[in-house]
């Protein structure tokens, strides 16, 4: 029987957290207050705490309501994805894929499939990168309406609201993927070498709905948040990262634009019909909270814009190469291959090493939200507990991609 | 705005050149695979000094670290770094071949800070081990499990995670 009253060991993360503390006071660190050696204390954060956005540990350690350090401790939703590859044809991992990065999953089988198109040296239909751009912005809206959503309603009542208008229009996106793929989170969608399904009957006219739709909705949450006192307070000057950051723990995507890099994939390493699309990278100056929030707002009305154009170009023609249906089984030739690609949240890539049969030898992801978590011990200490809350939620992780 | 990208633009052929004359006998078969990136070969001994060198090199200066891959390759294993030049806006791979026996190479958490939890994935899953690494703890997996689930010898058994 379970003993309530237990005290279970420790783990390796707690252990190392009073580890620290203890150096720190062994070196006569901390706060002295009222004769007291030390008065941290260790406080676990999560798994299951709302504010983390999935199951994502942080071992805290408080001084006050002052963050000394902290440990994030992840893994809790480690599904094997990539001792799974080594059992799964290329064709049968994509779907696998589409789990990775929920919010998203349609970015993740696009950096996916382009590797083993890399690899293979399969050139992609026209009309396919097309859909395949239109497909990928939809859900980097999506994916941004999440996230600015779920942050918003962690810093203020007001939050609460826009959380729920930001999911009502994500509503829309999911029907129209839905109407395309079938699927609306999980789409297995992207084939090597094209899409699935070419576009339903009046997908491009409702597509076109959205679009005039939504502008005035992004107005909306603007006025809401934009100009209040408590949102502003809570987001500005704070949970800076700096340009010496992103360069040491390779901070990308909204996180590292909003810190004034134009480090963007689709215009610095240029993929699928990128090049002939008109958009801005959209930056900002300082890296706090309140830029990153921007900078995804921003981003929401340039991928408008790409989706505009990319429908205006549409090309007719087949969505698959060769026959209609994909090929099922490919063999792509010995040799290793990268492709990184603009994720809503940062440089999200898969690196495959072929021995030249049919299934990947070896398969790695390159997760932008591993490589950002990566800087929170840095970026949360010296903040007050509340702050730290806001900062994670501006950092926009998702567990899923993280612990693979 | 301090951090260009590209600010030094350079030809894959003009990179690749200059690497194999400043670390001559350092970096091995060093080719080119298109677009952008340059793959090369290092020994596990070179590693550290290699990598700060070519952190600071003021031409490519591969400042960020991108990833770390282990690799199992049968009769040895690999780790292979993943590395990216602002100002060129190239990338560089390094391979670095660690014999079977004795897989153990330098960390290069002091060259880029970034290898940190990428070098504690490695050693999770591969089971490579970075000396000199700080916080050499399993980072996907649990504390208690047995085994590096990568290999491709590993065999799946019930003792292996004692909690499930």
């Amino acid at each position: 029987m379970y003993d309530q009253f237990e005290t279970p060991e420790p783990d390796e993360a707690v252990k190392l957290a009073l580890r620290r503390i203890e150096e720190s006071t062994a070196r006569g660190e901390g706060s002295d207050v009222d004769g007291l050696a030390f008065n941290e204390v260790v406080v676990n954060m999560g798994p299951q705490h709302p504010s983390t956005h999935g199951v994502l540990r942080l071992v805290v350690t408080l001084d006050g309501e002052l963050v000394k350090d902290v440990i994030p401790v992840i893994g809790y939703l480690h599904r094997c994805k990539e001792k799974l590859a080594e059992k799964r044809t290329y064709f049968q991992y994509i779907p696998i894929v589409d789990r990775t990065e929920y919010l998203a999953s349609i970015n993740c089988e696009w950096a996916y499939v382009m590797t083993v198109e890399k690899l293979a040296g399969m050139q992609v239909t026209r009309r396919a990168e097309f859909i395949r751009v239109i497909t990928g912005e939809l859900m980097r809206i999506a994916s941004h309406l999440v996230a600015v959503g779920t942050f918003t309603a962690d810093l203020s009542p007001l939050g609460t609201a826009m959380v729920f208008y930001m999911f009502r229009d994500r509503e829309i996106i999911l029907d129209l993927m839905e109407e395309l793929t079938g699927a609306r989170m999980m789409f297995n969608y992207y084939r090597f070498g094209g899409v699935r399904y070419d576009l339903p009957d009046g997908w491009v006219e409702k597509c076109r709905d959205f679009l005039k739709m939504f502008p005035k909705k992004i107005k909306e949450y603007e006025a809401l948040v934009d100009t209040n006192a408590v949102f502003l307070q809570r987001t500005q000057a704070k949970g800076v990262i700096t340009q010496q950051d992103v360069v040491d723990y390779g901070i990308t995507g909204p996180n590292a634009r909003a810190s004034g890099i134009d480090l963007d994939l689709r215009r610095t390493r240029p993929y699928s019909v990128y090049p002939e699309l008109d958009f801005e990278v959209i930056t900002a100056q300082h890296g706090d909270i309140f830029d990153r929030y921007r900078c995804r707002m921003d981003e929401m009305r340039e991928s408008l814009k790409i989706i505009e154009q990319c429908l205006d170009m549409l090309p007719k023609g087949p969505v698959q190469l060769g026959s209609l249906r994909a090929p099922y089984v490919i063999t792509p030739p010995p040799g290793s291959a990268y492709v990184g690609q603009e994720n809503p949240r940062g440089e999200y890539g898969t690196y495959i090493e072929s021995d030249g049969s049919r299934y990947p030898y070896r398969l790695k992801y390159r997760d932008p939200c591993f490589c950002n978590l990566q800087l929170f011990p840095k970026l949360l200490s010296g903040n007050k507990i509340a702050d730290a809350v806001a900062i994670s939620g501006s950092i926009d992780l998702v567990l899923g991609g993280i612990d693979r | 705005m301090g951090l260009q990208v590209g600010s030094n633009p350079m030809s894959m052929d003009a990179i690749a050149a200059l690497l194999v004359e400043r670390f001559a006998g350092e970096l091995d078969d060093v080719r080119i695979q298109e677009p952008d990136t340059v793959v090369a070969r290092c020994t596990p001994a070179k590693l550290k000094d290699v990598a700060a060198r070519l952190k600071a090199d003021a031409d490519a200066g591969y400042e960020t670290l991108n990833w770390i891959a282990g690799v199992d390759r049968g009769t040895s294993f690999e780790s292979v770094y993943h590395v990216y030049s602002w100002k060129t806006n190239t990338y560089l791979e390094l391979h670095v071949d660690l014999p079977r026996a004795k897989p153990e190479v330098d960390t290069v958490t002091g060259v880029w800070p970034a290898a940190d939890w990428h070098e504690r994935e490695s050693w999770d899953m591969v089971g490579i081990v970075y000396t000199g690494h700080p916080d050499l703890r399993r980072i996907l997996l649990k504390d208690d499990f047995v085994g590096h689930p990568l290999r491709k010898d590993y065999v799946d058994l019930a003792e292996n995670h004692p909690h499930v």
